[in-house]
């Protein structure tokens, strides 16, 4: 296992290891568990953790039922809103690890990994598409689903769904075009 | 290709290898041959390709937006529609994420029926990828043999649940109804005359010399690259590694039947070609164990604050009314967690990442889809091929574009 040091917090859910590890230092995490074995990534994606109620405690300690915290859950007050997650295996074992790191700001921006894991490339591309994660240091961090001048990113919490935001709507140039110092 | 952020470099313009110069031309969205609407930036340099930068998004519908949108038993339909050639097994990559939050084991009988579509579809996905890989390398023919077949599936899939393609089948908790006798009756007949349907497109095309031709020594992908590159289903067991979810991380009780991976060393179109076909096999041979150990039983949890009563419960049980409205209304809540799920369908792992924030919407719903990552090692496929053979990796790629976009 990695140095300890490198690990905030790690448990089980639902059968699945998982460890949470600080966000600055995610490519010192996984390049050491990818020279542990785990040399695949099965998948990377962000989960938006806005408004959580489940999650109480201070943001980026991981999984904790608001029960156990004792007293309100924090609404609104989420810095860290946004959690990376990276799904490794091991081939040869068979095991598999989640990796977690908990980002916020605006724009929210961790350490590119796809140098280390071909496959996060597109991964990558996607959470940036749909969530809006910059990924520092990835060679082309383009809209991958969505059009080009597609405004917003859309599988974030606060972006709405459905309504008006339909291609050749009425209001289409809101929603279509970007804008001008994009 | 790209060198700086969001803009495309060519490489238009070069000089080539033959004297010439390098030419960037675009393929698609809409041609037929890219099996959907996948588009390409191909660099060519006379007829050999010098650079493949695939361009998805064109079929992009949200569907993990939509999930988000849904409560837990109306995700399933959703899931239906990403990868449109293996519906019953997409519903059963989530149905397991859900069961396995919730803490839920489904009866024995529904787990057989769960293997069985998952087989026939397993088959028809195949069918239809060789159908349509056929007909674009000059077997024509291909098409009808194996559009046959596949409608005696999709005849099954009407039979056993009511719709043909979207079947929604599997959901959490089990499975839509129990087998019919006249279902049991069709797999029983389709078992004894598949494998020799199987043998029909072997004749057509295994030893023929057009195919072979097309196929052997195109598109080499290396079994380092294969690990290295995240492929799975055929892509990675053409490449010679046995690795098949459902053996090497068994689920629904596919460690109890007795079938081998169908794996090829040859590390090329034709090698792919080959483990699709004995996969259509082995499909078979589990088929009949399915069949023959089907044990009776309820198809459905018991659990009525999971799944509705049966209607004719409704006429007699306040109780049974009062959990029918809270279903139908409110939904069901999941317990705060995240669990990740694979199995193994047509094109490789088909992945189910199900985060719960206990309320009765999920939180996130991310699929990880095998075609989406199968379609990253193109470039490394067709680098140095000629134009034609990028049709024929395209399509032993199988990429279904609605798995791609999601």
């Amino acid at each position: 296992m990695i140095a300890d040091t490198l690990i905030i917090d790690r448990g089980v859910s639902a059968g699945d290891a998982w460890i949470t590890v600080p966000s600055e230092s995610v490519r010192d995490a996984l390049s050491g568990l990818r020279s542990e074995g785990y040399r695949l990534m099965t998948f990377l994606t962000c989960v938006d953790h806005l408004a959580d109620a489940s999650r109480g405690g201070a943001p980026g300690e991981g999984l904790r039922p608001a029960a156990a915290q004792g007293g309100p859950p924090p609404v609104d007050d989420f810095p860290k809103r946004f959690e990376i997650v990276y799904q490794l295996r091991n081939l040869e074992s068979r095991e598999q690890l989640r990796v977690r790191a908990f980002i916020g700001g605006d724009p929210p921006k961790i350490d590119s990994v796809q140098d280390m894991f071909p496959p996060a490339n597109w991964d990558e591309r996607e959470t940036y598409d749909l969530f809006g994660i910059v990924f520092n240091g990835h060679p082309d961090l383009t809209r991958i689903l969505m059009p080009d001048d597609w405004v917003g990113h859309p599988l974030r919490r606060d972006y709405p769904v459905g309504g008006e935001t339909v291609e050749f709507s009425q209001e289409h140039e809101k929603w279509q075009t970007a804008p001008e110092d994009a | 290709m790209s060198e700086t952020q969001g803009v495309t470099i060519t490489k238009t313009g070069q000089a080539g290898a033959f004297g010439g110069e390098i030419l960037t031309v675009n393929f698609g969205p809409h041609h037929p041959s890219t099996h959907g609407v996948l588009r390409l930036i191909v660099d060519l340099d006379g007829e050999q390709i010098r650079g493949i930068k695939p361009v998805i998004g064109y079929l992009h519908t949200g569907i993990e937006k939509q999930m988000e949108a849904l409560r837990w038993q109306q995700g399933v339909v959703v899931t239906d529609r990403h990868d449109y050639l293996s519906p019953p097994i997409n519903n059963l990559a989530y149905a397991l994420a859900v069961e396995k939050l919730m803490g839920v084991e489904v009866p024995p009988r529904a787990q057989v029926l769960r293997v069985i579509m998952s087989e026939l579809t397993r088959l028809s996905s195949h069918l239809v990828w060789m159908g349509t890989s056929g007909l674009e390398l000059g077997a024509m023919s291909m098409l009808m043999y194996c559009f046959r077949e596949r409608d005696t599936i999709l005849d099954m899939n009407e039979e056993i649940s009511g719709f043909r393609m979207h079947t929604s089948y599997i959901r959490p908790g089990g499975v839509f109804a129990d087998a019919t006798p006249r279902f049991l009756e069709m797999l029983d007949k389709f078992i004894g005359t598949m494998p020799g349907h199987v043998d029909e497109y072997e004749n057509l095309l295994t030893m023929n010399p057009i195919w072979r031709s097309r196929t052997i020594g195109i598109g080499r992908l290396s079994p380092e690259d294969a690990k290295v590159l995240g492929a799975s289903g055929p892509m990675i067991r053409g490449s010679g590694i046995a690795w098949d979810l459902r053996k090497t991380m068994p689920y629904s009780g596919y460690e109890t039947y007795d079938f081998e991976v169908a794996t090829s060393n040859d590390c090329d179109c034709y090698g792919r070609y080959l483990v699709r076909m004995k996969e259509m096999r082995e499909s078979v041979k589990i088929l009949r164990q399915a069949l023959d150990r089907l044990p009776d039983g309820p198809v459905n949890v018991d659990d009525r604050k999971m799944l509705p009563p049966p209607r004719e419960e409704l006429e007699t049980s306040m109780e049974a009314v009062i959990h029918h409205f809270k279903l139908f209304t409110e939904g069901y809540s999941v317990p705060a967690g995240d669990v990740y799920v694979a199995v193994e369908s047509g094109r490789g792992e088909n992945g189910c990442y199900v985060v719960s924030d206990g309320t009765h919407k999920p939180r996130r719903v991310k699929f990880r889809s095998a075609s989406f990552v199968n379609l990253q090692a193109l470039e490394r496929m067709a680098l140095n091929h000629m134009v034609a053979d990028m049709i024929a990796i395209i399509g032993t790629a199988d990429a279904v574009l609605g798995d791609v976009d999601r």
